[in-house]
């Protein structure tokens, strides 16, 4: 036991101190930390480059070039060219059972690394969020929500490893790429993918038609069928989730920065700045939502920025500007009640500056009902976006999104190729659910008095499908 | 702060609110990128007729005499015409075609959403951690999460082939005969409607799958909300002390739980109605009945600026008005209103 007494009190070194005196443990977690992104190091600098000209090839542990499912059948049923020449389905299958065991080591080492840091560099033995961590680990609604998103987020991340082949192969570059097979009469045939994909299009019809867990004649497995083109609809899927996902995603955590900023402003100096930012909200508010979002959407399609990631951008930016109103009306009561507390009149009659204020003392009290609510409505962003693409409108085709898919089956819903249709609208559910569910688990955790208080306030907020 | 005092600064307040709006409204549709005289004249017009349209409709003026003209027509209920749609109709005449559809559709998506979702709601909070409550509350659950435009696809293509899964049960030819899609057939002098049985129900069985898919989201909160509610008032104090009183367990039930209950569901009935006016675009698309939204949608998607705008500035003033008709209610059902703080 060192002498405490004769250096200065703990709360008072900075966490780089107090690695810096203690580093053992810290250097362990980075170093099984660093190991893990070794493993997919490739794939993030294939992604980096790939956004400044051609990609950087590297050998990358979870990737197709390692594990690969694209092969054929040869007359005596051997596979060629498939790992360890397992049947495409099964190589396929390991490449996401591997996928998925990496993603859940990493989340495991990152709450290894909770410990780590709870256990050797926090100054207090216990804080209020290890109360908030146990409630979260009794809530069974909210752990399934949390599946289901973390699922939903890994198969964003790694959507181009995920499916059976790649959006380039055979979305938007079918006639450049090509696969071998044998034919009727025994040979090894080249073909091209854009030539294959037309005798595997899923018509309705059982002759035209591929459905979910299906080879087509060509020796290439579809885990959700193809699409009405011959298109593997996994590989589409995966795609529009990474796109989803990032619409999301970034229009909540702009349209939280916005809200959080006014919430804590408002809260602050009420009066006259809270009458303006009611009046700026409300107007917002005031216009149907799905409606101005369209209106936005086809007024912008002509710009430069609706260029950039296929229309993501602006979609994030549209839907950014239309809801932080009412992600600021769910913090704002918070905001307010933090405000009539005696800390920061404190705070205010010591000098300090109302920025270090509203960052120190308020923000942290506000930051959990803004997580609550911003997981709730991710949810209504992922059906809008998937409303539009159905409309047509949104994202440009050719890149994959889960409301084209619903509007490309349309036709189909009743025949064979019920999956196209389907599947999309059974994934939105699942992940919107997901959503509102992680997000009722949080706002326990975090307030476990709502329950019995003000329940019906935050069942309003979930995201519905009444938004498209 | 009394109850009507509060009333009346929501009712101060909504000026501005109708004002900014609109504001915001022309901003995005006559200073973004849009061109209307390229969207009437077609990819290949000539310079002379483009700038004769350019100075007909005005769009060679400073904006801000624009904006002043917009702000002064809309409020005046000057509505204008459609220059592209349907070139030379009054938005008046065009909004008189199209909306009796909608609000046929919207009234039934409401009354759907209420008669099915409350009851099964008071039904799980009244006997909750049964089977029954569970397999209820997960369905709304689900239910609610459905994106309109999924269910309407699978609804209607279901619906056109019921007799496959029905067990021979055939909705095209049950009671009239119909297409699943399609407007509804509304007579043409409205009030018939109520005269004539046999042209409501034949109406009414036309709207019925897509006001089932419209009230969907709402009647999933409906159930949720009706069943937090019923649980929060069964759990206080009040009812105990009625029940130690004495007071019978039926006049407990419909005196004391479902008016108490009633008060969190107000906000969730009249917000039915943002989701009619917005949420109907995709469900009038896939079910094919021309009413507002789609009107709207056709609108934007062809350029149409003013009717875009005209439609906008209805659609903000039924906002505002369905808002200050919640504050109503409140302030009615609610003492508490004005007490909690809170504009």
């Amino acid at each position: 036991m060192p002498d405490v007494s004769s250096r200065p009190h703990r709360e008072d070194v900075s966490i780089r101190q107090r690695i810096a005196e203690n580093p053992g443990p810290a250097l362990g977690w980075l170093a099984g930390a660093l190991l893990l992104f070794a493993l997919e190091a490739g794939a993030v600098v294939h992604f980096v480059t790939g956004l400044f000209g051609s990609p950087v090839e590297l050998p990358t542990l979870l990737s197709r070039e390692l594990i690969p499912n694209n092969g054929y059948q040869t007359p005596s049923g051997a596979w060629q060219e498939t790992f360890l020449g397992l049947p495409a389905a099964y190589a396929w299958a390991l490449r996401v059972v591997l996928v998925y065991a990496y993603s859940f080591v990493w989340m495991y080492w990152l709450w290894r690394g909770y410990l780590v840091f709870r256990e050797n560099y926090r100054y207090a033995d216990w804080t209020p969020r290890d109360d908030m961590i146990d409630r979260l680990r009794g809530h069974r609604w909210g752990q399934f929500g949390a599946i289901i998103v973390f699922a939903f987020v890994v198969m964003a991340l790694f959507a181009p490893a995920l499916g059976p082949t790649t959006v380039e192969r055979t979305i938007s570059n079918p006639y450049s790429h090509s696969i071998e097979y044998y034919n009727d009469q025994g040979q090894l045939e080249n073909i091209t993918v854009g030539s294959a994909n037309l005798d595997s299009r899923s018509q309705g019809t059982p002759q035209q038609n591929v459905g979910p867990m299906q080879y087509d004649q060509f020796g290439r497995f579809h885990p959700f069928g193809t699409l009405p083109s011959g298109k593997d609809m996994f590989t589409f899927m995966a795609s529009g989730a990474r796109i989803s996902l990032f619409i999301g995603l970034s229009a909540i955590i702009v349209s939280g920065l916005i809200a959080a900023a006014f919430a804590l402003l408002t809260a602050y100096y009420k009066g006259l700045v809270d009458l303006g930012v009611v009046i700026v909200g409300d107007s917002i508010m005031s216009l149907p939502r799905l409606l101005f979002v369209i209106l936005l959407t086809v007024v912008l399609s002509g710009t430069w920025i609706a260029e950039i990631y296929s229309g993501a951008v602006i979609l994030a930016l549209i839907f950014a500007g239309t809801g932080w109103p009412f992600l600021w009306r769910s913090v704002r009561g918070p905001a307010m009640q933090v405000s009539e507390q005696e800390w920061i009149d404190a705070a205010k009659s010591f000098g300090q500056k109302p920025r270090v204020t509203m960052r120190k003392h308020m923000a942290p009290y506000i930051l959990g009902y803004l997580l609550v609510y911003a997981s709730m409505s991710l949810g209504g962003i992922v059906i809008a976006v998937a409303g539009l693409s159905f409309l047509g409108l949104g994202i440009n085709p050719p890149t994959p999104e889960w409301g084209r898919a619903v509007d490309i089956g349309q036709s189909y819903v009743t025949t064979a190729s019920w999956h196209i249709s389907f599947i999309p609208g059974v994934m939105i559910v699942l992940v919107v659910t997901a959503f509102n569910a992680l997000g009722d688990g949080i706002r326990d955790a975090i307030d476990p008095q709502s329950e019995t208080g003000e329940g019906e306030g935050n069942e309003a907020a979930a995201a519905t499908g009444g938004g498209a | 702060m009394s109850r009507w005092q509060y009333f009346a600064k929501r009712l101060l307040l909504s000026i501005p609110v109708l004002l900014f709006g609109t504001s915001i409204t022309f901003l995005v549709i006559r200073a973004g990128p849009l061109d209307p005289v390229s969207a009437i004249l077609g990819p290949q017009g000539d310079p002379q007729a483009y700038n004769t349209i350019r100075r007909q409709l005005g769009l060679n003026q400073p904006l801000w005499q624009q904006y002043i003209d917009y702000m002064v027509n809309m409020f005046t209920f000057n509505l204008g015409q459609s220059w592209v749609l349907q070139p030379d109709t009054s938005v008046y005449s065009l909004v008189l075609g199209y909306a009796p559809r909608t609000i046929w559709l919207g009234f039934w998506s409401v009354l759907i959403a209420i008669f099915i979702g409350i009851p099964l709601g008071f039904y799980a909070g009244l006997n909750p951690n049964t089977f029954s409550d569970y397999f209820a509350s997960f369905g709304g659950i689900v239910w609610r999460a459905m994106p309109n435009f999924w269910l309407a696809v699978i609804l209607m293509s279901v619906l056109s082939q019921s007799e496959k899964f029905f067990f021979g049960f055939d909705w095209q030819t049950f009671l009239y005969s119909t297409n699943v899609t399609g407007p509804p057939p509304l007579p043409d002098p409205i009030w018939k409607l109520f005269t004539n049985p046999d042209q409501f129900v034949r109406a009414l069985k036309k709207i019925a799958p897509a006001a089932l898919v419209l009230g969907s989201a709402s009647m999933g909160n409906e159930m949720r909300i009706g069943r937090t509610a019923v649980l929060e008032t069964i759990n206080s104090n009040f009812i105990e002390t009625a029940k130690a009183k004495g007071v019978p367990p039926r006049s407990l039930v419909w005196k004391h739980i479902f008016r108490n209950a009633l008060i969190p569901l107000v906000p969730i009935i009249t917000g039915e109605a943002f989701i009619l006016i917005g949420g109907s675009v995709l469900v009038e698309t896939v079910f094919d009945i021309s009413g507002i939204g789609f009107l709207f949608f056709q609108a934007v998607k062809n350029g149409d600026m003013p009717l875009t705008g005209s439609l906008m500035f209805i659609f903000i003033v039924l906002v505002v008005l369905i808002n200050i008709v919640q504050d109503l209610l409140y302030t009615i059902i609610d003492p508490r209103v004005g007490y909690e703080g809170g504009a």
